[in-house]
């Protein structure tokens, strides 16, 4: 006999702190499907999708049911589509994305990525045909999500294309104005970014990777949260050491769950187990919060000194914790920072305690970037530009991904309230300040050099 | 076992108090015998045991009840003994999966009945149970072999229109689910060779 505790332990994980398996994400290379023609491929896109994914939800389903673990959200990430767009023009690459939109939509899940370009050192005709597609693309689909990787560790920053992407940010907020730029929640802009990261809307099947295999995200933020509060109540002078001891302990339990759903996903599917990802991500829901586990910790309000350190202190205490867990963690790995997707975080804002500046910094110890803020919809191009420029540098410099996702709202201002509801939640327009500044230094464009550090060989 | 000896199967419940078990295998041991099986645990104070044991073939189930029960101050302890029978010992049926049964709630008459008579009903051998009290809250803790052919969303359903009028919330996971949370060891060797159950 187990221990009943241990047993009723893990049952409380699971009935009254959250515990969940965020993502199911099934990775499939598209590559195969280049046809003679932009509507041929588009066919093939949709094949291949339907064949390979076809029993993805069932089977998630019939795994959640046997160990009475809610797999939250079933999801597609495809190779980079620019890749299908070599000699296509933005017609086709519409065409594409609705291919693959009704394609996700028969097999049953809610999200597609791998609407993607790789174009940190430069820019094919195919990835600029991709980029410039976006407005269309995200406004004329459901489930599509696209990111871009403008930078990396050894490519350095192409600030061309970050030029391009932000103009583009814009129109895709115009496209959506009657969603307030909701299409902009779809689209991620990255440096270094993972091949195997099974979140949305940045996922994204990578080269190297199998031609098909299940990648994992699994969260539990409320069950860390619970953890350090039971510490403090035990124990109110606990230390710091003693928070992070908990936090590891309780990202050991959290990861093993996600492997063991995602192994026998794939296991069930006769397809290759790829990574867990075992980012901390939040929902909008009160106790799924990762600003809440900062709370809990004892930090009375978010954006206080002392805010960094504990984003620090969380992100490393669940990597140990999760690396101890399993051989085949991967993916983004570390804690989220969605201010529309976490109520503790959005209220920060709106109350003027945290700012995109601080949040900024916080980003530089954990695995994401500026996430889900809503920011006036009349932000110039190179305010965006130079946002996205200061995360590809924090990212670029530490050898780390970061990821820009944010949300001009048409027609908003600082301080107004936006909502898209479920998952996506609502926060304050956050304010910009000295949105012109930057311009000259951003429109000079170019190309950042990569740093010394990435000279590794 | 060897040829000329004879194997029993031996309870005995007792208040629990230190050096039972010390007492219990004294006067085995007295008899010859070898234990090669034991089981035991305490609730409600109370101690219980069973043990196999393997001693000569002359020796009667009385001799060793007797034996057992002269080892405690008189009316201390129950001794039951029986010759052991070899189809109590069949293996679970090889077409099932392990689950944990959890409910927890306001306790009240009624609740083990429901259960166990539902478990029973659909073939479901109850292989360890653990009830604990906190309050007027009571938890139920049960380790059950589930034939296969079931189909455990019907089962979960089943369990909760029995026990959630009742005030209980139940749970019926696969075990496996809780051995990742407090084993260290590997999670690939659980998956493995499952195909597509």
């Amino acid at each position: 006999m187990r221990e009943t505790s241990d047993i009723m332990a893990t049952v409380r994980m699971l009935q009254e702190e959250n515990l969940d398996v965020r993502t199911v994400t099934m990775g499939i290379n598209l590559n195969s499907c280049m046809a003679a023609t932009g509507e041929q491929t588009a066919l093939q896109v949709g094949e291949k999708i339907r064949l390979k994914a076809g029993s993805l939800v069932r089977v998630c389903d019939q795994c959640s049911t046997r160990y009475g673990l809610p797999i939250v959200n079933k999801r597609l990430a495809v190779s980079p589509v620019s890749i299908l767009l070599e000699g296509r023009g933005r017609a086709e690459a519409l065409e594409i994305a609705r291919a693959m939109d009704e394609a996700a939509a028969e097999v049953g899940v809610n999200l597609i990525g791998g609407f993607t370009a790789l174009v940190q050192k430069g820019m094919t005709p195919g990835e600029r045909t991709l980029i410039e597609s976006l407005p269309a693309v995200l406004s004329g689909t459901g489930r599509v999500c696209a990111s871009v990787q403008v930078g990396s560790t050894k490519a350095g920053m192409n600030v061309d294309a970050v030029k391009l992407i932000a103009s583009t940010i814009l129109r895709i907020a115009e496209a959506t104005r009657e969603q307030k730029g909701f299409g902009c929640a779809k689209f991620v802009v990255f440096a270094n970014m993972p091949e195997d990261n099974p979140f949305m809307a940045g996922a994204y099947l990578g080269a190297g990777e199998p031609d098909c295999v299940i990648n994992v995200g699994v969260s539990g933020p409320g069950v860390v949260k619970r953890a350090v509060e039971r510490l403090v109540a035990g124990r109110p002078d606990c230390t710091l050491d003693d928070i992070a001891e908990e936090i590891k302990h309780t990202a050991f339990r959290v990861t093993r769950v996600g492997e063991l759903i995602g192994r026998e996903v794939a296991e069930r599917l006769g397809i290759q187990f790829g990574v867990l990802d075992l980012s901390l991500a939040p929902t909008p829901r009160v106790g799924d919060s990762v600003g809440e586990i900062y709370q809990a910790m004892g930090l009375e309000k978010l954006g206080a000194p002392g805010t960094t350190a504990a984003v620090s202190l969380l992100n490393d205490a669940v990597k140990k914790g999760g690396a101890f867990a399993s051989s085949s963690v991967g993916g983004l790995s570390g804690a989220f920072l969605p201010v529309m997707e976490d109520h503790a975080l959005a209220q920060a804002v709106r109350e003027g305690t945290l700012s995109l500046e601080k949040l900024e910094a916080m980003t530089a110890v954990c695995s994401v970037g500026l996430d889900m803020i809503p920011v006036p919809g009349d932000v110039p191009a190179e305010a965006l530009a130079g946002m996205i420029m200061d995360e590809a540098a924090i990212g670029i410099a530490n050898a780390k991904t970061t990821a820009v996702r944010l949300i001009p709202v048409p027609g908003g201002k600082a301080g107004d309230e936006v909502s898209f509801g479920g998952l996506f939640g609502s926060a304050t327009i956050a304010g910009v300040r000295c949105p012109a500044g930057g311009a000259a230094f951003v429109n000079r464009g170019g190309h950042i050099p990569a740093p010394l550090r990435g000279l590794t060989n | 076992m060897s040829a000329g000896r004879k194997r029993f199967v031996l309870s005995v419940l007792v208040p629990d108090r230190v050096g039972i078990l010390r007492d219990i295998s004294t006067a085995v041991a007295g008899l010859g015998a070898n234990i090669d099986g034991i089981s035991q645990t305490v609730a409600a104070g109370y101690f219980t045991v069973i043990l196999t044991v393997t001693l000569d073939k002359s020796t009667s189930a009385e001799t060793v009840r007797q034996a057992v029960t002269d080892a405690f101050p008189p009316g201390e302890a129950s001794v039951i003994v029986r010759d052991y029978e070899r189809r109590a010992a069949r293996v679970s049926h090889p077409d099932t999966d392990r689950y944990v049964f959890t409910a927890t709630g306001a306790d009240r008459r009624g609740i083990l009945k429901a259960v166990t008579t539902y478990l029973a009903d659909k073939g479901i051998n109850i292989e360890d149970w653990y009830v604990s009290f906190d309050g007027e809250n009571v938890t139920h803790v049960g380790e059950v072999s589930v034939p296969s052919i079931l189909d455990i969303q019907q089962v979960q359903s089943d369990l909760q229109q029995r026990l959630n009028p009742l005030g209980m919330t139940v749970g019926f996971q696969h075990e496996n689910i809780f051995r990742v949370t407090h084993e260290v060891g590997a999670v690939r060797p659980l998956i493995v060779g499952r195909g597509n159950a």
